[in-house]
């Protein structure tokens, strides 16, 4: 793959491997038709997510849009399949106002998928009808949505149950307008009961959770739910890592496991497996540096205490300052994601950037980041280059293949100002594939489950998640990049732990991963 | 106890917001006006990301001074520090044989102090101090008459403007990227300072200048200067290898007690209200306990806030001078690479000990004001999940304050000892400030 050599300003600390393929996006934002903004003053400070899903069948991912005080706005993707992105506004039943973020998860595994709603105020089920219509589910699910301000989210399916486990982060107090420093609400845990789900079980301490995430950190086979918390609203609080086990009260892990306390104003997790060695890493934004959280001490055996190395600084991914739009002031840093932008099998980093609100001591043009990885793990930063480096107020965002042709776009929500969306048009980027693993029952996308890649002597790994980034969340395709390979092999571990077979497949493929069933290649419509 | 005035303040507002009519019966003193708006303070400090624990000093000053000038202009009681602080000219005064609402001046100097050396804190806090204001405002002009309402306004501002005029070329006015210089090299010596952490900010060291910044009460920067630490050495039993191991020794058998003192004065930026904000958390509750009056409180916090910010000048000032290197980096390269302190090590050189000065500088303030055995009880982290702590005087505070920081893993007994030296010795110009009127 042709590879091409930035210019020492573009140069990140660590440099001199080699370089990677610089990926092309075009903002279409206007073209495309998307006009939504994230309105609202101290309630809306924080969140502005987006939940990116297929709900017409088409398997082009559509997306709705928190919108603050404003209404969220449903899009209908519309783009021809490799062409030019395109999506059409329209009425769905997921147009509620205060709305803060947005995920999608098949709660009732029907195969439709549904979409959860963090609000101020009472969050909402909304359960998918098909072809993208949604209905309010609270009642009929026995869901309680509180009386809160939600700004984060995770789901699981725990052991032997056919329902999710839902876990819900809250901010402040916000009817303490005096003294809001401390006043940190109570987290939920949503366990199903036997026909419904059950009264939320109280996560305290809480500490102003911005971002959640299930993720199976120590591969037990149970994921844990990881709690990044703001530091700005907690007093004696700390990031959190909490034991969920099926029949069990949740229980923290402290210093007698190894659990280190770090206090940051955490407001994004994005986990991903960078170094192959198949335990996720976690990337943690907060404001000026950022952390890449890095397992230590791995035993030969395996089960590793919860011990992580910040590796950010050694990596080049720190993104503490704007790198463009002639600031240096500390950076406010929300949604991360893994993604590989120019698939060349190794995960880069997308971080959504902006100032909290006119804070003067960080800066108020803060670029996004696009931290492109190299061969030997460190990072470039391609944000300008690239053409994502937005100087807007930024908070949620996805990355998504949005017209099927295995480049992932960008979709951004930026606080009052117009979302932006990001068309990938690179042309020399590399092969990929794509893989949706699909059971029967309950847990229909294997949330908990883990797709593994295989070319030549690298396996690459995700793990399929729920939760993370800050409110915004994606479910379809997980991508991967290969890089030249022609073809790859895929495997699914199955959030019960079953292997599936290795199984071969072609390069630029979209293939669905059932349970004990050969490897399907799925072919787009032309339309 | 300061807790609990702050609690009643905050019930008072929160009712006069909802109903007008029955806050009147409880208006708020000017007591309550000066404690209330102190505890805002302390929070903002918290949450303000420019307020390292020298900015914190500086504000505790020039907002202790605005509190006791506007007090003073008022009470013949008081003595005016204009004239006996750098640079301090005489201030505004009451027009004669006029009426002044004493809550409603208060707050108007604090409101308008607050504001403007919180303008950068971010939107809760200016939320809270928009509440603050409003409420308080609103309640005290009820059934005052509007033209003492505005006079005492005036006056309030006007004192708060010139304090922050006198404030703004002290050298600490302006605070660019945290306090972090954008630009900085260190220098190939073991023996000097090099960045601790791998944040990348904090690759440089915190306000080198801030030792140049001019004094409070002290007359120069540097007239209570020390001598130098140890002379630095690798060989084993040479006096600096010595505390070093000292340092070594102590957290790897630290006791459950020495971790709580450690943690309990750790006071980190952003995650407390710093070292000088500890010092005037529990002095608020130690006039609280002796019930202090508006006169006292308003003096009290002054000269605290003056020794304070004395403190971290003089301190700053012997830091640079001699750029001293760290334990963790001492011993993490010739005895153990794989040492690492139980507390932060601050992203800037280790002697003296800013913590062990700022402490014995206000421990000997304080103990020329309440007397040498004054017993208190220090709940400053209680909201934190800290046990409260108790002391027979300020001293013990001080001295435990300081040795928190060997027992942390991030000073040197050098710089501890010297650091309270240099603190008492600063304390001696704040306790030469004349307050109270001989007649």
């Amino acid at each position: 793959m042709m590879r091409l050599i930035l210019g020492l300003s573009l140069l990140a600390a660590p440099a001199l491997a080699e370089e990677p393929t610089i990926p092309r996006f075009e903002d279409v934002t206007t073209r495309a038709g998307i006009d939504s903004v994230f309105w609202g003053e101290w309630e809306y400070m924080v969140g502005g997510g987006v939940a990116v899903f297929d709900c017409d069948g088409n398997r082009k991912p559509d997306m709705v849009l928190a919108g603050g005080t404003a209404a969220a706005k449903f899009y209908r993707n519309t783009s021809a399949l490799g062409g030019a992105l395109s999506f059409a506004e329209t009425t769905s039943g997921l147009e509620m106002e205060a709305v803060t973020g947005a995920y999608p998860l098949d709660i009732d595994s029907d195969g439709m998928m549904d979409v959860v709603l963090l609000r101020v105020g009472e969050n909402q089920l909304m359960r998918g009808l098909g072809d993208c219509r949604f209905e309010a589910a609270n009642a009929d699910w026995g869901f309680d949505g509180g009386d809160g301000w939600s700004t984060a989210f995770a789901a699981t399916w725990e052991d032997g149950q056919s329902w999710p486990t839902l876990a819900i982060g809250n901010y402040v107090d916000r009817n303490e307008p005096m003294m809001p420093w401390g006043s940190c609400t109570e987290n939920w845990l949503h366990r199903p009961g036997e026909t419904q789900f059950g009264a939320p079980i109280p996560l305290t301490p809480s500490y102003c959770a911005l971002s959640m995430l299930f993720t199976d950190w120590n591969r037990s086979g149970t994921p844990s739910l990881r709690v990044s918390n703001d530091r700005e609203y907690y007093k004696g609080g700390q990031e959190q890592l909490w034991r969920i086990e099926a029949g069990s009260a949740p229980e923290l892990y402290g210093p007698e496991d190894g659990w280190q306390r770090l206090r940051i104003w955490g407001m994004g997790i994005a986990g991903h497996d960078l170094n192959s060695d198949g335990y996720p890493e976690y990337f943690l934004t907060s404001m000026a540096d950022n952390k890449l959280q890095v397992l230590s001490n791995i035993p030969e055996g395996g089960a590793p205490l919860p011990v992580y190395a910040d590796l950010a600084y050694a990596r080049g991914v720190t993104a503490h300052r704007p790198y463009t739009g002639g600031e240096i002031k500390p950076s406010t840093a929300w949604h991360a994601q893994f993604e590989d932008v120019n698939n060349d099998a190794l995960a880069d980093l997308f971080v959504a950037k902006g100032n909290v609100w006119e804070m003067p001591d960080f800066a108020l043009l803060d670029p996004n980041n696009l931290l492109l990885q190299r061969a030997d793990g460190t990072f470039l930063e391609a944000g300008e280059v690239a053409g994502v480096a937005s100087l807007l107020t930024a908070r949620g965002a996805a990355l998504a293949d949005f017209n099927l042709d295995g480049l992932m776009d960008l979709v951004v929500v930026n606080r009052h100002a117009n979302a932006q969306l990001w068309q990938n048009v690179s042309e020399d980027a590399g092969n990929w594939l794509a893989v949706s693993p699909q059971q029967p029952g309950s847990n229909r996308d294997a949330i908990g489950g883990w797709i593994e890649v295989r070319t030549g002597d690298l396996t690459q790994r995700r793990e399929v998640t729920s939760g993370g980034g800050h409110v915004s969340g994606v479910m379809g395709f997980s991508h991967f990049g290969l890089d030249d390979a022609q073809d790859a092999e895929i495997r699914v571990l199955w959030p019960d732990g079953a292997e599936g077979d290795w199984q071969p497949a072609e390069a630029g493929g979209f293939y669905s991963l059932g349970r004990d069933v050969p490897l399907a290649r799925w072919v787009p419509d032309a339309n | 106890m300061a807790r609990l005035r702050l609690v009643a303040v905050t019930l008072v507002l929160a009712v006069a917001a909802a109903h007008p009519a029955q806050a009147v019966a409880q208006r708020l003193d000017a007591q309550d006006v000066l404690v209330g708006w102190n505890q805002l303070i302390l929070e903002l400090v918290r949450h303000t990301p420019t307020y390292s624990p020298p900015v914190a000093s500086r504000a505790f000053a020039y907002l202790g001074v605005t509190a006791y000038e506007t007090v003073a202009s008022g009470d013949d009681s008081l003595v005016t520090l204009a004239g006996q602080l750098n640079d301090l000219d005489p201030l505004p005064t009451r027009a004669r044989h006029m009426a002044y609402d004493e809550a409603i001046l208060l707050h108007a100097a604090m409101s308008f102090g607050a504001n403007a050396f919180f303008g950068n804190t971010g939107p809760t806090g200016q939320r809270a101090m928009d509440a603050m204001d409003s409420r308080t405002a609103t309640m005290l002009a009820e059934e005052v008459d509007p033209e003492i309402v505005a006079r005492s306004m005036a006056l309030g501002t006007a004192i708060g403007e010139h304090i922050l005029q006198w404030s703004l070329n002290d050298g600490g006015a302006i605070i660019e990227n945290l306090g972090f210089p954008y630009d900085f090299e260190t220098v190939e010596d073991p023996a000097l300072w090099v960045p601790t952490s791998r944040v990348a900010v904090q690759q440089a060291p915190l306000l080198p200048g801030w030792g140049h910044n001019r004094p409070f009460a002290m007359p120069e920067n540097n007239s209570c200067a020390l001598p130098p630490p140890p002379t630095f050495s690798e060989v084993p039993g040479s006096a600096f290898y010595v505390e070093a191991m000292e340092v070594h020794d102590a957290v790897v058998n630290l006791t459950d007690e020495q971790e709580a003192i450690a943690r309990f004065w750790s006071d980190d930026p952003m995650l407390s209200p710093t070292p000088p904000g500890h010092w005037i958390f529990l002095t608020l509750d130690a006039l609280e306990s002796k019930d202090a009056d508006l006169v006292e409180t308003a003096d009290v916090l002054a000269r605290l806030g003056v020794v304070l910010a004395d403190a971290f000048i003089g301190c700053w000032e012997a830091k640079y001078q001699y750029n001293l290197v760290r334990p963790v980096t001492y011993l993490n390269r010739l005895v153990d690479p794989a040492w690492q302190p139980i507390l932060i090590t601050p992203p800037f050189p280790e002697y003296p000990s800013g913590h062990s000065t700022q402490s014995g500088a206000a421990a000997g303030m304080l103990e020329a004001h309440f007397g040498e055995n004054f017993a208190f009880s220090d709940r400053t982290h209680q909201d934190d999940g800290l046990a409260v702590r108790h002391y027979s005087g300020f001293w013990e505070a001080a001295e435990e304050a300081a040795v928190s920081r060997l027992y942390g893993g991030i000073h040197f007994r050098s710089a501890i000892e010297q650091g309270l030296e240099q603190g008492i010795c600063i304390a001696g110009f704040t306790n030469a400030l004349i307050t109270r009127s001989r007649s």
